[in-house]
């Protein structure tokens, strides 16, 4: 996919099923995400003791809310209605996410998500942006 | 050793002032604090040139807020300063305030809260750190997911949740402060428009202008300055935390509401079921089921129900939002934590007028800001 361009390379791979760029405190374990290199949220650990790591685009949807009202001031970012939903990574940390779908028809708290890559406008150039959202895993995947 | 506020000399409120919270107008928050400041001194019948110290609780004006309000009351070169401690600004002033007359570095201090709208960005979202959403999350979503989350663990109905702006603005309609100052009906705050997930435009907060002023003196000075003994309300506890790390989804606001007033409770000496009177962070419907549950005053699931059977109106077993709280009377944010002192105050006084909730003894002042942050205060009425 050499057109694409992904909306926010510090934050996921551009894979098929893109993973996430989280963090690991070597002291204490604590896993995060977003990542970040001040130090580690849960004991305090300096920034040489943060490692990166490779978190699964894998997780269950812990609630969703589909949003209605929304002013995206440059005009070319995601329009209303949209749908938002926190999920709980199997590998921990929980995060909030664009969902596939506008709208959260189908949608149950419990379900299985994963990570898609899914287009988010264009560059100057014309050129695809994609960004990592979260679908409802089906249960014939 | 450490000590609370119980163990510092007493601290009690004697004087409340508000400027009516209102959308952004050309008023300067200069008249706007004056107002409250001017309506606070006069409720304490004392000058201002009686002040020894004072506390601005703002978010959104700029840099050194006090000094061009408080000047034109005469320039008298007290200590004053700004406290910003997001939409706990206002209660952050107010612990200043009580911490200086407990300590005995001042006899009567002063707590403002004063702000007008204005697009200022969280330190937060400078701290290079980004997430996948950005500002296409705003706190409406936040409480929004919440919602979802409660309604689905507890079978709770939109409408249950919907039901909390009922309440709130029946008791905003009897505020002259108030932002929102009409009574609406279920089926109105139903009828949206829809905001975020559940949430229709009624059970979001309105964010406008105002200001809020109390001033809280020592026993010595209410002796010296012939204070009104029978008006002042004590101050039984004063607590704040912050967020720690919660594991997983756990929703934050509500685990560092509970560590907050658990503290509190712990330091007045007193447990849920004392409470005749409470003043929450219900920016948005869910919270106050959240809250209430939090604060202990049912068990974990309970509060839709509890907030249903009417024990939660004023006139019932303890008043929550009796104010119309910041879904009716609003969020100015500065002002807001200050206000809420100043509702509480006047309701432990018995002069509440048409929203005085009977036999009020004692209550508790809660606010939550992003960071996040919480700031409990628990009043009692008397000397």
């Amino acid at each position: 996919m050499p057109d694409q361009i992904l909306a926010q390379p510090a934050l996921y791979s551009a894979d098929d099923a893109p993973k996430l760029n989280g963090g690991r405190c070597k002291k204490c374990g604590y896993v995060f995400f977003p990542p970040q290199n001040y130090g580690c949220e849960f004991c305090g650990a300096m920034t040489d003791q943060l490692e990166p790591i490779a978190l699964a685009g894998l997780g269950t949807l812990h609630s969703f809310a589909t949003v209605h009202l929304h002013q995206d001031r440059s005009g070319k970012g995601l329009q209303a209605p949209f749908t938002v939903g926190l999920i709980v990574l199997d590998d921990g940390p929980a995060l909030r996410a664009i969902l596939g779908a506008p709208t959260d028809a189908g949608l149950r708290i419990g379900d299985r998500m994963h990570s898609v890559l899914a287009p988010a406008g264009t560059n100057d150039e014309g050129k695809q942006i994609v960004e990592l959202r979260f679908a409802k895993t089906e249960a014939a995947r | 050793m450490k000590k609370t506020i119980r163990d510092m000399r007493p601290v009690y409120v004697v004087g409340i002032g508000l400027h009516k919270y209102q959308h952004m107008s050309e008023t300067t928050f200069v008249t706007l604090g004056l107002t409250a400041v001017r309506e606070a001194l006069r409720d304490a019948a004392i000058e201002f040139r009686d002040v020894e110290s004072a506390y601005t609780g703002t978010a959104l004006i700029g840099m050194a807020v006090s000094r061009p309000i408080l000047r034109h009351l005469g320039a008298s070169g007290i200590p004053m300063a700004q406290v910003e401690n997001a939409s706990a600004s206002g209660s952050t002033a107010f612990r200043q305030a009580c911490l200086d007359v407990g300590s005995g570095i001042s006899d009567v201090a002063l707590a403002i809260g004063v702000d007008k709208p204005a697009p200022l960005a969280a330190a937060a979202s400078k701290a290079n750190i980004r997430d996948l959403v950005g500002s296409r999350v705003v706190p409406f979503t936040h409480f929004a997911l919440l919602a979802n989350e409660y309604m689905n663990r507890y079978g709770v109905k939109p409408e249950q949740v919907a039901a909390v702006a009922v309440k709130n603005n029946r008791n905003g309609a009897r505020n002259p402060y108030a932002q929102r100052q009409k009574a609406v009906t279920l089926a109105e705050v139903m009828a949206g428009p829809p905001i975020s997930g559940s949430l229709t435009r009624l059970q979001c907060c309105p964010v406008g202008e105002g200001a809020a002023a109390v001033v809280v003196a020592s026993e010595d000075a209410i002796a010296k300055l012939g204070i009104d003994r029978s008006r002042a309300v004590k101050v039984i506890a004063s607590v704040t935390r912050t967020e720690r790390v919660y594991r997983g989804a756990k929703n934050f606001d509500a685990e560092l509401t509970r560590e907050t007033v658990a503290q509190a409770y712990e330091e007045a000496a007193i447990g849920p079921k004392d409470l005749d009177l409470i003043e929450l962070h219900d920016a948005f419907t869910i919270e106050e089921l959240l809250y209430v549950e939090a604060m202990g005053l049912c068990g974990e699931g309970e509060g839709a129900a509890m907030i249903g059977s009417g024990a939660t109106d004023i006139g019932g077993k303890c008043a929550i939002s009796a104010s119309g709280g910041l879904l009716a009377m609003g969020h100015p944010i500065g002002p807001t934590g200050a206000g809420q002192i100043a509702e509480i105050t006047r309701q432990l006084r018995g002069e509440a007028g048409a929203r005085q909730h009977p036999n009020a003894r004692i209550g508790l002042a809660h606010m939550v800001g992003i960071g996040a942050v919480c700031v409990v205060h628990i009043l009692q009425k008397g000397m």
